[in-house]
């Protein structure tokens, strides 16, 4: 079982289907609660320059695995209090639209850090809560102005990315208030680059796995490109996609690209192996 | 073999309208950010942002970034010899 969902989802079936972790309150509880162990909560900060300690990049290269791990735990420790994110499917992410609020169509700081990618072209991150009436407090984190929608608007917004080929995920800002809906990609968005890069989570795996049907794949291979986390590949001798479960995040969008329905998603938690592979 | 990616901030003056390097990485080792915390109410200063190697686990040593850069601001160099 997924750890947030025991912890915060109070009798929801998921963490985020749950309105309470969208409520302000919890931040400030949590917040205080990560200040107390010395680490910068001020949501203002995230986003930054992906920067990795040069430190941990050192003791991999040297292969030193004890203090990699070590850096590693204190990290994810740290992200897991104050900023970390999951995979959402698409149907996830269009039900949480109908329970936050309000929904601001903001920059992605990730990819404005990583191609210096410029505002008008840069509007597919989602804040969503109070916080996103601070934005013209904070012209710098809310770069290029904020665009409220409503939830029908959001969901034409999130199926448009979808199609473009984007993951939904969903990102704490002081956990476990839930206040950023991010539509992300490998290299630029800084979470999917650790996770798939350095093997630190500061994005999990979400509750789904996908499957792929070795009867009905055609061999179009048009799913291919769609996997952000290479979880995805083609076998030339079976001429079918194949997935490597282990490393699937559960994004969905290899199943919502096959027009042969030949993916579907299955649950996590009904796969042994898998149940605690986040 | 990790890199040492240095950017002369003096010479790289207005890297967020610039970004040349950032798009030409062919592994995406270099990003973008400020050197001043942000205020309120205002935005940041463009003379402000600076580049730097923020992953630099995935430098090839190819210096792209190196050639691609109008100031001859970056440097990129390996301690056990090779790229300069």
């Amino acid at each position: 079982m997924c750890e947030w969902c025991e912890k915060y989802g109070d009798g929801y079936e998921r963490w985020y289907f749950n309105p309470g972790n969208y409520a302000r309150r919890l931040y400030k509880i949590r917040k205080e609660e990560a200040e107390a162990l010395g680490a910068e909560a001020d949501p203002q900060a995230a986003g930054g320059m992906a920067f990795v300690g040069q430190d941990f990049l050192e003791a991999r290269e040297r292969g030193d695995v004890a203090t990699v791990e070590q850096i590693k735990q204190q990290v994810e420790g740290i992200s897991w209090i104050t900023h970390f994110g999951q995979v959402l499917t698409l149907e996830e992410a269009l039900k949480i639209v109908d329970i936050m609020y309000p929904i601001g169509l903001m920059t992605c700081a990730c990819r404005r850090s990583m191609q210096g990618l410029p505002d008008e072209e840069n509007f597919t991150c989602m804040g969503v809560g109070t916080g996103m009436y601070k934005w013209e407090r904070w012209p710098d984190t809310y770069r290029g102005g904020v665009h409220f929608l409503t939830p029908d608007e959001a969901k034409e917004v999130l199926a448009k990315l979808n199609k473009r080929g984007l993951v939904h995920t969903v990102f704490t800002f002081g956990t476990p208030y839930l206040a950023g809906l991010c539509n992300c990609d490998y290299p630029d968005c800084a979470a999917i680059r650790t996770v798939v890069d350095l093997g630190i989570r500061v994005l999990w795996k979400g509750h789904y796995v996908a499957r792929i049907d070795p009867e009905l794949c055609n061999g179009c291979a048009s799913c291919v490109h769609r996997c952000q986390f290479r979880a995805l590949s083609f076998s030339p001798s079976k001429n079918k996609a194949i997935i490597d479960q282990f490393q699937c995040f559960g994004c969905g969008l290899c199943a919502t690209e096959c027009d042969q329905d030949a993916i579907t998603l299955v649950e996590r938690a009904n796969l042994p192996a898998l149940a605690n592979v986040w | 073999m990790l890199p040492t990616v240095t950017v002369d901030d003096q010479k790289c003056a207005d890297p967020l309208s610039c970004r040349k390097c950032l798009l030409i990485c062919p592994t995406h080792v270099l990003g973008l950010g400020t050197d001043v915390p942000i205020k309120k109410f205002r935005e940041t200063d463009p003379e402000h942002f600076i580049v730097r190697g923020v992953r630099v686990d995935k430098c090839t040593g190819c210096l792209d970034c190196v050639k691609v850069c109008p100031q001859n601001a970056i440097q990129v160099s390996f301690s056990g010899g090779g790229a300069r």
